[in-house]
């Protein structure tokens, strides 16, 4: 079930082979993406986490169709973005974010089906989990983790921790809908925002394209790094950051969707990060 | 004469899913669950290119298709219109692009 009062976590823990999907209500403050991700790298900090996120708006508007991704590389807090169809499926998984820590024994396959997981091993093709059309593949092929065979994170971060993690191949599948109380408002809005495609700093291009962004642009193959805290903490393309950095957009999506967040939930969400950074430099 | 959604150009597909996430808003929901159409992304045999594979229900043309064919930047779709077998000429001809 998709619940949007609280942020949704499935830890997954390779050590011993268990995963746990937890609510958190006090997590909302972080908004989700890079700022619900670094407050979860905190949470775990002892267990090496990769924290994989999206932010309150993915799969629900146009151009909100990155998945964050935030891991500690030697002592240094990285965070990356990644295109493609995770950040939709993960909400229709019903989940805000995604924790893996530990290491496993040997290579392992995560096969995750909304919030049930089946560690599986690397004899597995990944390409025969889940369920097509609804699901997200991620690979470790030829030295990268390729999302949907084509998209991929900035520099070899995500690859290093994949490995180190032994962590073969994942698949997502999401199967819950959401119906929005408001729903003429929520179509009034999508609406409008698709019609802003001409605001994005990327023309539309022959690529593969994310889901939920008509553009097909060539930039989307090879992820993010850094950036606004905003737009990442929304895990909104950054192309598109002429439409998501407009606060009178932002309400009106949290606030058709049902979200409760105030002005003051997004003034101080910097300075929540901030200090967030700082516990675990 | 009944108006039906075919994909005639399923190669132009970016897999982008506007056109499914569009047909589930007309039935008043968000998700893939039950989508009466279903992008299937697969890696092209012997070649790294990504090929998008499209499957509609039929149920699709209770829908607004006009709308789904709309939505989609690639000009997949487009709308045809059922010919009377009668008239003995094309099954189908093209009302809209």
């Amino acid at each position: 079930m998709i619940d949007l009062s609280a942020k949704k976590v499935l830890t997954l823990d390779l050590n011993n082979k268990t995963a746990e999907a937890k609510s958190f209500v006090d997590l909302n403050k972080y908004l989700g993406g890079v700022g619900l991700g670094l407050k979860l790298m905190e949470i775990y900090t002892d267990k090496n986490p990769l924290v994989i996120s999206i932010g309150p708006l993915n799969g629900f508007f146009p151009f909100a169709s990155k998945t964050s991704v935030v891991l500690n590389d030697g002592g240094v807090i990285e965070d990356l973005y990644i295109g493609g169809s995770l950040s939709l499926r993960m909400r229709f998984a019903g989940l805000d974010a995604i924790v893996i820590f530990g290491k496993a024994d040997q290579k392992a396959i995560l096969d995750i089906y909304n919030t049930q997981v089946t560690f599986l091993g690397e004899e597995t093709d990944v390409h025969t989990l889940g369920l097509p059309g609804k699901r997200s593949v991620i690979c470790f092929e030829d030295k990268k983790v390729l999302l949907d065979d084509y998209f991929t994170t900035p520099e070899k971060y995500l690859e290093k921790l994949f490995a180190e993690k032994n962590i073969g191949g994942l698949v997502l599948t999401g199967t819950e809908v959401f119906t929005p109380t408001n729903f003429v408002e929520y179509e009034k809005l999508y609406s409008i925002l698709l019609a802003r495609k001409e605001e994005l700093e990327v023309l539309s291009g022959p690529y593969p394209s994310c889901s939920n962004c008509p553009m097909g642009c060539g930039k989307s193959k090879v992820g993010e790094i850094g950036g606004n805290v905003l737009i990442n903490s929304l895990v909104a393309c950054q192309f598109a950051d002429r439409i998501y950095t407009d606060i009178g957009i932002i309400f009106s999506c949290l606030n058709t969707l049902g979200y409760n967040y105030t002005h003051e939930d997004i003034e101080n969400l910097p300075k929540l990060i901030e200090e967030t950074i700082k516990k675990i430099s | 004469m009944p108006k039906i959604l075919k994909a005639t150009q399923p190669e132009n597909c970016n897999g982008c899913e506007l056109c499914l996430l569009e047909a589930q808003r007309q039935l008043k929901k968000i998700g893939l669950e039950e989508s009466l159409i279903r992008v299937f992304r697969n890696k092209a045999a012997n070649s790294q290119m990504i090929e998008n594979c499209l499957e509609i229900d039929p149920r699709i043309n209770m829908l607004h298709i006009e709308k789904i064919s709309e939505i989609c930047p690639k000009g997949v779709f487009e709308v045809l219109e059922e010919k009377d077998e009668n008239t003995g000429s094309e099954q189908i001809s093209q009302v809209q692009k």
